[in-house]
């Protein structure tokens, strides 16, 4: 088959890759922008204002980034060198690669040239979630010190406490609609999405993803009051902003592309089907935005999550994990086995 | 208070609630900053730099002994009294001071805005004291006020 | 391979049963929630073993300098001792002088202060509840804690000048009397104080996760409160019914009607429902007191009053020179000064010795006294109770250390 230029700019692999990337990027600046403006408002302040008053503030964070990049990155001398310089990026790689592996509209995917590998695509990207959390063990080990220390092993023990949840809602959803490929998903999801149809299997995976990635009420493991922000606290420059800002974030995002993927409907708008890539560009771009605003208001609500509540001790947490949230997944897939069993999805 | 909090219906309606306090925070917000520079709360009387007359002053040394910081000296002038001069590095401004003056010689601004590029710029000399320091303002400030209306206090803007 | 021993993760080798060992964290000044104070935290796991406190990171040696200048020059030097909490602090200097001097105190100065000093005691716990918010992991309890003491200090830099020192107990009276937008300003105020302190506690303790928070954790019965001797929530939080407003009866207030917050919980969740309490209380007070405080009179009694020169008496309904104060001696002899602060009582003591300057002071301040019970309250609970103990005392290091 011969790549001419002109079908290597159009192949919908690239375009896919260079939107993920690109509008992840403006999610996640939005996203942090949001959080930091909508705490300011409940809490009786303003927020960013000074560096683009028209905006409300909205380039602080480049402002901030750029700090961040421009400012002297410090290894300590007893931290082990390797684990410390790559931890976070690996971290950060592993977050947003666990995005790349599910398709953002029916053409434009990663996986193209054999659809029936789109199912384990959907499994694997939630291994890699996975080993996110196990790359912040090793960042908390990497660190060597008594507070990055205690940080890692509640990390560790989170991880079990949440995973079995969340593999169990998953579950739920397979149950349901009868099928993993992506695909299919989303067009059994034209009429009613996946969390009206079974609310139980949302509720414990947005619980879950809160856990997962260190959104209040459950910051344990990098909790600023106890540990002194756990793994994170000797970080500082473009470690803090790959690994602290961009690491737990970005692992939100692909969190929340996957819940919308499986319980907010993915592309499916009622009435309107896409031609195929690239006669039809416009269709998928806007397909593409679509998808990309129901990640952005998911991921809004974990960030004002930030305003409302405090964090729960490691203990409860652990509770809340194997004892609620556990019953509750159950819950969910003999709900789900009840509705496939009853005939209600087709 | 204790017991409706155990049971599942209390814990998840105290969230909600929780969530519902914060949202309408988020709807309706109360704000009450102050945009210093561009805006200048009206206090009223503020105890700021001090100032010295020397006609009324008669040197009796009364500020320099009551100063809690040691920040007054008293400099010679050539008619054989002695002036005070403060050092604003010391000075707390709790205008101690004017306040056991019996001539009125000291007097109080409420210029709080004051710096300084070295140390040794801080300490006046009575001649010094005459005036208060120029202050440069780079932006035109406007006065307001927080005023409570409807039981919420709101930046009211005081016309000048 | 890392060897642990090499990378000196672990300090002390307790040997505990099951070949565990004991960690040991040094909870130090350099840590977002130990305040200014060293802890030697020791913890097997999670589990708080023993914990070593190592106060004196801000001593200022305020008994030593209080014995080297004017005892008028000490009221700016003891305010600093606890600035969210400057009225209370001062009033018990001035009433220890008082004693010692034999001065009296006008009536108009008596409501006066009864006002600040309720203000001074919001002031304090707004401060206290926000940092045990954020300890928590609020950050929204944390923000309205310190914008609602923001309208507080406001009101300060009305009546004195001055937003967090104000400087304005003198023995004998006040310095400077209020505006009269000041009765105003201040009545809005507490409407919206009592209407945000309510959603504070929606927000932040009846919250399930700061109530789980908080319930059960640094428990300390009563009897252990008595016998260490915890003053103030501290103390009021375990079931002691004790206030040094209501025991001593100094200002104003045996003459309005307000009621002593006590909990028998003695948890962290009394503590701060104590604190909470209180705040309602001292805004109750407030309210009578703007109600019946004389507009015009006097700001010292007649023991200063009558050694003022005429023409700085003409202010002395508005402002007070400081002539007379400046020149009096103290009498050879001892006086006592006891308020109750927001963190619990204030002790001074003033020796005279017929000079101008003390012989002696000393104080006794609640974050002192609360140290040890704060200790016994720490065993025991968990790594991350550390912080919301803490911050339930309403544990000071400045005020610790003096």
């Amino acid at each position: 088959m011969s790549m001419d230029l002109w079908s290597l700019l159009l192949s919908p692999r690239l375009w896919f890759f260079i939107l993920m990337f690109a509008a992840s990027g403006a999610v996640l600046l939005t996203v942090v922008w949001f959080e930091r403006k909508a705490a300011a408002r409940v809490q009786m302040r303003v927020g960013p204002y000074h560096v683009s008053p028209q905006l409300g503030g909205y380039l602080q964070l480049l402002a901030d980034a750029f700090k961040f990049i421009i400012s002297e990155p410090i290894v300590p001398r007893g931290a082990h060198k390797i684990l410390f310089v790559w931890g976070p990026a690996v971290f950060v790689t592993l977050a947003f690669g666990a995005s790349l592996l599910l398709p953002l509209t029916p053409e434009l995917r990663l996986i193209k040239k054999d659809p029936s590998l789109l199912p384990h695509g959907l499994v694997f990207s939630l291994v890699v979630l996975l080993l996110v959390s196990i790359s912040i063990v090793i960042i908390g080990w990497s660190v060597n010190n008594k507070f990055a220390y205690i940080g890692a092993a509640r990390e560790a023990l989170l991880v079990a406490a949440y995973e079995l949840p969340l593999i169990l809602s998953f579950l739920a959803m397979a149950i349901l609609y009868g099928t993993l490929n992506p695909l299919e998903i989303v067009q059994k999801q034209t009429l009613l999405v996946g969390a009206i149809l079974n609310p139980l299997a949302f509720l414990v995976f947005v619980v879950a993803t809160a856990m997962a990635t260190a959104r209040f009420p459950f910051e344990i493991a990098d909790y600023e009051g106890d540990v002194a922000t756990g793994p994170y606290s000797d970080y500082g420059g473009i470690f803090l902003v790959l690994s602290f800002a961009g690491g737990t974030y970005y692992a939100t995002f692909s969190y929340s592309f996957l819940a919308t993927l499986l319980f907010l409907g993915g592309w499916a708008l009622p009435g309107y089907a896409p031609g195929p890539w690239p006669q039809d560009m416009i269709g998928h771009l806007t397909l593409a935005v679509w998808v990309f605003l129901k990640t952005t208001v998911l991921m809004f609500f974990f960030a004002f999550l930030r305003a409302a509540m405090p964090v729960l001790r490691l203990d409860h947490t652990l509770v809340l994990g194997w004892r609620g949230l556990l019953t509750l997944g159950l819950l969910a897939v003999l709900w789900s086995a009840a509705l496939r069993l009853a005939g209600a999805v087709p | 208070m204790s017991a409706e909090k155990t049971t599942l219906s209390g814990v998840v309606k105290a969230t909600i609630d929780a969530l519902a306090v914060a949202a309408r925070n988020f709807v309706k917000p109360e704000r009450i900053t102050i945009y210093y520079p561009y805006e200048r709360l009206d206090y009223g009387k503020m105890r700021g730099w001090i100032g010295l007359w020397t006609e009324k002053c008669t040197s009796c040394m009364l500020c320099a002994r009551i100063c809690p910081t040691n920040a007054i000296k008293m400099y010679p002038a050539p008619n054989g009294k002695r002036y005070p001069g403060i050092d604003y590095g010391r000075c707390i401004m709790c205008h101690f001071c004017i306040d056991v003056c019996p001539t009125d010689a000291l007097y109080g601004t409420d210029v709080k805005e004051l710096t300084w590029y070295d140390y040794k710029e801080m300490i006046y000399t009575p001649d010094m004291e005459r005036e208060p320091p120029k202050i440069q303002e780079p932006y035109k400030s406007v006065k307001v006020a927080i005023k409570y209306v409807g039981g919420i206090p709101k930046k009211v803007r005081l016309q000048e | 391979m890392i060897k642990s021993e090499e990378y000196g993760l672990v300090l002390k080798e307790e040997k505990l049963e099951g070949g565990r060992r004991v960690l040991d964290l040094f909870w130090g000044p350099q840590h977002p929630t130990s305040g200014h104070t060293r802890l030697i935290v020791e913890v097997d796991g999670d589990v708080v073993v023993n914990v070593t406190p190592d106060p004196g990171y801000v001593h200022r040696t305020m008994e030593k300098l209080g014995e080297t200048r004017h005892w008028i020059q000490n009221i700016p030097l003891f305010e600093r001792l606890s600035l969210p909490d400057a009225i209370n602090v001062t009033w018990a200097y001035a009433a220890a002088i008082e004693r010692l001097a034999k001065m009296d105190v006008s009536p108009r100065a008596q409501y006066l202060r009864v006002i600040m000093a309720e203000l001074s005691r919001i002031s304090t716990h707004l401060y206290d509840l926000g940092l045990h918010a954020i300890m928590i992991g609020s950050s929204t309890g944390f923000m309205w804690g310190f914008g609602l003491r923001e309208l507080v200090v406001q009101l300060w830099a009305m009546v004195s000048g001055s937003r967090t020192t104000p400087t304005w107990v003198l023995p004998g009276g006040v310095r400077t009397a209020p505006p009269d937008v000041f009765y105003e300003q201040t009545k809005g105020f507490l409407d919206y104080l009592e209407k945000k302190m309510d959603e504070f506690v929606r927000l932040v303790v009846k919250n399930p996760v700061g109530y789980y928070r908080l319930k059960d954790v640094g428990y300390l019965s009563r009897e252990d409160a008595a016998r260490l001797m915890a003053t103030g929530p501290g103390a009021r939080g375990s079931g002691i019914d004790w206030d040094a407003r209501r025991v001593y009866k100094y200002g104003v207030y045996d003459e309005l009607e307000w009621e002593v917050c006590v909990e028998d919980g003695g948890d962290s969740l009394a503590r701060t429902m104590v604190r909470i309490c209180e705040i309602r209380q001292s805004s109750k007070i407030i309210r009578q007191a703007l109600d019946r405080a004389p507009r015009d009179g006097p700001l010292v009694g007649e023991a200063v009053l009558h050694r003022m020169p005429p023409k700085q008496k003409e202010t002395a309904n508005q402002l007070i020179r400081l002539g007379a104060l400046f020149t009096s001696r103290l009498p050879e002899g001892e006086g006592l000064g006891i308020t109750e602060g927001g963190r619990g009582r204030y002790f001074f003591h003033v020796y005279g010795d017929g000079s101008e300057k003390p012989y002696r002071v000393r104080i006794s301040t609640p974050s002192w006294q609360n140290l040890r019970a704060m200790i016994k309250a720490f065993i025991g609970a968990r790594l991350m109770d550390l912080p919301a103990i803490y911050g339930s005392f309403g544990y000071f290091p400045p005020e610790q250390d003096r």
